[in-house]
């Protein structure tokens, strides 16, 4: 009789466990289609220290900025910073700035090259809009951009207006760092700031690498830092609620989703320290046994 | 809305196909591992091609090829990549002697820049920033030793094999724990990034593929 019991405990416990991933999708769809379900749920964090002082770090820009995007996102993060990017892409452009996107990163080329091909379908022309392409090399691209980050083949009033200023990153007013790659906002750092100090430098990066890049944000050699997904939104959701309906980007990802999905992975966490306490006190008992 | 994709019908079609890719990919889920596999093997082909193309295209001919031939004496300096390109590819039975240049170059040109930018971008700046002013506030001097007693503690802990009495072990074993709790924290952070990924998906597909919740 207890055999059939735990027979039958451990295929209802198998067969959960070929449900499971199913039911979660089913249960993340349900959430990301019906958004409104909890409308008190909000991914913008309360506390807009970082957003705000990303949003003074742009405003003290000088009017209608050149700004070099260094977009070097991986695909696995880039969903995280989507809203973020876009929106301060759509304040630089709003500002009347230039943008030329450069990737040091195969995986940030890709990314980058649909982005662009989004801001062209948005509109936005030649003359304030400069595709750099792909510089390999890592560090040595880097430092070698500090001098000359032009290609020979690049025309247009943008690249003009870089080769007037030296050709280099100097000739820039700011660069906006779009992380989540091998070569993030810390390489940066390291290489360019090092050669172009007055440079500021603006990030934009997945959750995992804030630990890394929070204090460089505050010894002051990033000017302004969206490092987690709830600033990211914060930055976004400020920005919409004072921008006109033109310029509204696609939405963050559904905050109720990613509640439940973190519930969930709280749940497993617990189910999976709940079998490791339960063996080891069976393990326990057996050895107190005679 | 990925924002990806145009309204037209390019655009249309590269939403099925991503659509469809992605389903490929987590019916794995439900042990289809043919097909799972099929999309290892696409995604890798793609991946290759692409790597090449921009090898190519962004790399090799405008960067490489092209100076050479425009002016092979003004680009001295592009001799040795272009004997390293060789050597990477084609020419593996050039004498060691000949092949050790670029490769010390190259290997040696990463690691300078590496260290340099660590110890001049990052290392002394942030001791510098890391010290505490004449007149820090308690709540700075408490993150301070806090900092400091964390540090001692996982350096302890590494401190593999070396004899250590009673208090050494507890320190080191009080290090570790703080080492995992560290990997842990970073593992949560890596955890958002992946979920608001598969929520990016889904919404991929329910909303920009099959239109619902619009």
């Amino acid at each position: 009789m207890m055999a059939r019991q735990r027979g039958w405990r451990l295929a209802v416990r198998r067969d959960w466990r070929v449900i499971a991933p199913f039911a979660l999708l089913a249960l993340l769809a349900a959430a990301v289609v019906l958004p409104n379900l909890a409308p008190p749920l909000s991914l913008a964090n309360p506390d807009r220290t970082s957003a705000s002082g990303f949003r003074a770090a742009i405003a003290a820009l000088p009017t209608k900025p050149l700004v070099l995007v260094a977009f070097d996102a991986d695909f696995g993060s880039y969903p995280e910073i989507t809203y973020a990017t876009r929106s301060v892409i759509d304040d630089l452009v709003q500002e009347g700035g230039s943008l030329a996107v450069v990737s040091y990163s195969p995986e940030g080329r890709a990314l980058a090259s649909a982005e662009l091909e989004r801001l062209r379908r948005g509109g936005m022309g030649d003359d304030r809009l400069l595709d750099l392409g792909y510089r390999s090399g890592v560090e040595a691209a880097l430092v070698q951009s500090v001098t000359s980050i032009v290609p020979k083949a690049s025309s247009g009033p943008i690249a003009v207006r870089i080769r007037g200023g030296g050709g280099g990153i100097d000739a820039f007013d700011a660069a906006l760092i779009v992380g989540g790659g091998d070569l993030g906002p810390r390489i940066w750092v390291e290489q360019v700031a090092t050669r172009s100090p007055e440079l500021p430098l603006l990030a934009i990066a997945p959750t995992f690498l804030w630990p890394e890049l929070q204090p460089y944000l505050a010894s002051g050699q990033l000017a302004g830092l969206l490092g987690t997904l709830r600033d990211g939104v914060a930055y976004g959701v400020d920005r919409a609620d004072g921008a006109d309906s033109e310029a509204a980007i696609d939405g963050p990802p559904s905050a109720l989703a990613m509640l439940l999905g973190m519930l969930v992975a709280i749940g497993v966490l617990l189910e999976a320290t709940g079998d490791r306490l339960t063996s080891w006190l069976g393990e326990q008992r057996l050895a107190r046994r005679p | 809305m990925s924002g990806f994709f145009g309204n037209d019908l390019a655009g249309i079609a590269g939403t099925t196909i991503a659509a469809l890719l992605t389903i490929a990919v987590w019916s794995y889920l439900a042990g289809e591992r043919r097909l799972f596999a099929w999309v290892q093997h696409l995604l890798a082909g793609l991946a290759t091609g692409y790597l090449v193309l921009i090898s190519v295209r962004e790399v090799l001919v405008p960067r490489l090829v092209e100076p050479l031939i425009d002016d092979p004496r003004g680009n001295l300096v592009l001799w040795p990549a272009l004997l390293l390109v060789l050597v990477l590819t084609l020419a593996r039975w050039l004498p060691r002697p000949v092949v050790a240049v670029p490769v010390a170059l190259l290997i040696a040109g990463t690691a300078a820049f590496a260290l340099g930018g660590a110890v001049v971008g990052t290392l002394l700046p942030q001791l510098a920033a890391s010290l505490l002013p004449a007149g820090a506030t308690s709540g700075g001097m408490l993150n301070a030793l806090a900092g400091l007693v964390i540090t001692a503690l996982v350096v302890v802990a590494f401190l593999h094999g070396t004899r250590s009495g009673p208090i050494g072990a507890v320190a080191a074993g009080t290090g570790r724990w703080l080492l995992i709790g560290g990997l842990g924290g970073w593992l949560g952070f890596l955890f958002v990034s992946r979920l608001a990924l598969l929520v990016e998906r889904l919404r991929f597909i329910l909303v920009d593929w099959l239109g619902l919740g619009r």
